[in-house]
């Protein structure tokens, strides 16, 4: 018997399930010890791993059945009735179920990134390292589990390391923060928001879980400017008053419903002055353009509008696809060692 | 022997290079040991032949233009490893192989290994002494250019939305640009080093060496100031330290030929 033949995994994620399911099946934080208790004390099965993200709810499970069907269907038996889920929502739930190296597999691809919403992302590495502890503490691993979720942060490491899965950024958002990070130390930087749109508000979050110093917010109507600058812990402008305090700033993040441009070239002139040979990072998310492309000719000054965000994203998504075949190569090769 | 251990030496650093940048065409190059052994071995096989001939000369082997262009990159690859570990600029090794490769095909190839006599005068404690600091000055000015090269790259394809792999693997602008101005001021230490060196020597002020050796000084006192005080912007002072590496390596020439 292989080492990878008594585990199984039954899960829904992103793909199978839409959100309103998800969320019905998603096991809070606090509630997932018991949970994997709960799995452990039905009859032959000797160790679970919850792991319940945003995106998945996955139950893996090592068994002393002989046929996996049995330990699979008890985990579904079991999710209907931890969830008190009516008979309609239980025949349509829909479920992978894998066992043996299938389930093996898909744990090394979820670790790696490979099974995300975003391909490669890194979050879910974390996500299944915290699940994996949670199960460790309360005693519902052993052998088998053990073993596997060991490897399988190995082969996310690995898929990490020797490919360029995680290079480039897929959306506006992180392609912002990453070009912030090549033109500035985050650590030091100051956010101004002119306007204050849900995507402008995104990027302004990316860049402060980076790191970035302070956010001022501007905005025609002050108190929406004061609403989101309280969220950031930064503070609020009046609109009229932000082209004053402009070259305090290192990034701007434009996303106004101005029907022309608001941040001119001559204004630009003069900060840049005022700046020092300090670089300024100017991101322009408004629909018409709050800023006039010609400033990108000036000096030390970078201006980004959404086309180039988003084509520099679309760039990052597809070679992630490319990047694909050869993490599964890879996983491939992990799998026949782990079999060994 | 020692033509063989350069020779090798060469061939090191054309592998680091081809190393470096089939790693990055495969995404691979965090994983950059590769590159940092191929360095340290080409450095090895560098020291070797300065070993050698310093064995044969009985002094610092700086004896003609073509050892002084040895030592040079020799000095290069030091600081590199200095430069790259200290300011995480280990992308600095794909830049700084190809530059060392070719000074040293160069050297090679050309006739400049002809023998001087002052292989055979004797050693000048104070003598030595200046050659090789102003030559690790020399040295930190061509990695400067180097570091401004990357600069320029970076910058332009931050300016032109040109998001690709080289991008990602090379540092932000503010550590380049950060580390130009510590590589121009450590060259600039250092040779006010070597000139203080010169100082018991009693050259005549008036000697070509010392001339131009105070106009590399100069320039690069110049360039550190516009630095210092913001008066180019940051690619203005990138383009600096590119071209002006010029002036060392055309002065080496005079200098040497004197």
């Amino acid at each position: 018997m292989s080492k990878a033949s008594r585990i199984i995994c039954l899960g829904i994620n992103h793909r199978t399930t839409p959100v309103e399911v998800r969320e019905k099946l998603a096991f809070a934080e606090a509630k997932v010890p018991d949970a994997a208790r709960e799995v452990v004390s039905i009859p032959g099965f000797d160790e679970c791993v919850i792991l319940s993200t945003c995106n998945r709810v996955e139950l893996y499970a090592a068994h002393s059945h002989e046929d996996p069907k049995q330990p699979l269907t008890a985990l579904v038996d079991y999710l209907i009735e931890h969830f008190q889920l009516a008979p309609d929502q239980a025949e349509a739930l829909v479920t992978y179920q894998l066992a043996s190296t299938q389930a093996a597999r898909h744990l090394f691809r979820v670790v790696s990134g490979l099974d995300s919403m975003v391909l490669g992302e890194t979050e879910i590495f974390g996500q299944v390292k915290q699940a994996y502890k949670t199960a460790l503490e309360v005693g519902t691993t052993s052998r088998e589990l053990n073993k596997l979720f060991q490897r399988a942060f190995s082969v996310g490491k690995l898929v990490r390391e020797k490919t360029a899965i995680q290079r480039g950024s897929t959306s506006v958002g992180s392609v912002a923060v990453d070009l912030a990070g090549k033109i500035f130390d985050l650590k030091t930087c100051r956010v101004m928001l002119i306007g204050a749109g849900e995507m402008a508000r995104t990027c302004a979050q990316s860049l402060l879980s980076r790191g970035a110093q302070s956010v001022i917010v501007s905005n025609r109507s002050y108190d929406k400017a004061v609403e989101l600058a309280e969220e950031f812990k930064g503070h609020a402008m009046k609109f009229d008053d932000w082209e004053h305090s402009l070259h305090e700033v290192d990034i701007v993040i434009s996303s106004t419903s101005a029907p022309h441009f608001v941040v001119k070239p001559e204004m630009i002139q003069k900060v840049m002055k005022l700046r020092r040979g300090h670089p300024l990072f100017l991101i322009d998310i408004a629909v018409p353009r709050d800023i006039d492309p010609a400033i990108n000719d000036q000096e030390d000054v970078y201006v980004y509008d959404i086309d180039a965000l988003s084509a520099i994203a679309e760039e990052g998504r597809q070679e992630r696809e490319r990047q694909l075949s050869i993490c599964e190569k890879l996983i491939d090769e992990q799998i026949e060692k782990f079999r060994l | 022997m020692d033509r063989l251990l350069l020779t090798l030496s060469t061939l090191a650093f054309v592998g680091a290079l081809v190393h470096a940048i089939v790693a990055l065409r495969a995404g691979t190059w965090k994983d950059n040991k590769g590159q940092w052994v191929l360095m340290a071995l080409a450095l090895a096989l560098q020291s070797g032949f300065l070993y050698l001939r310093g064995e044969v000369h009985g002094r610092c082997p700086l004896t003609n233009l073509f050892e002084v262009f040895i030592f040079i990159g020799w000095s290069m690859v030091l600081l590199y490893f200095l430069v790259g570990a200290t300011y995480r600029l280990s992308l600095l090794g794909l830049f700084t192989a190809p530059m060392v490769a070719l000074l040293q095909t160069l050297a090679l190839l050309s006739s400049l290994d002809t023998a001087s006599p002052k292989a055979r005068s004797l050693p000048n404690a104070w003598l030595e002494l200046h050659a090789a600091i102003s030559l690790i000055a020399y040295a930190a000015f061509a990695l400067g250019c180097v570091t401004g090269v990357m600069y320029l790259m970076q910058e332009r394809k931050l300016k032109r939305h040109k998001i690709h792999a080289l991008f990602f693997q090379l540092p932000p602008i503010h550590e380049l640009a950060r580390a130009i101005q510590r590589l121009v001021l450590l060259g600039l230490v250092l040779l006010s080093l070597g000139l203080a060196a010169a100082y018991p020597l009693h050259i005549s002020i008036s000697n070509p060496k010392m001339i131009f050796t105070w106009c590399v000084w100069g320039l690069y006192a110049l360039i550190a100031v516009v630095m210092w005080r913001h008066i180019l912007s940051a690619r203005q002072t990138a383009w600096l330290a590119v071209v002006g590496f010029l002036v060392p390596l055309v002065s080496l020439w005079i200098v040497t030929k004197a």
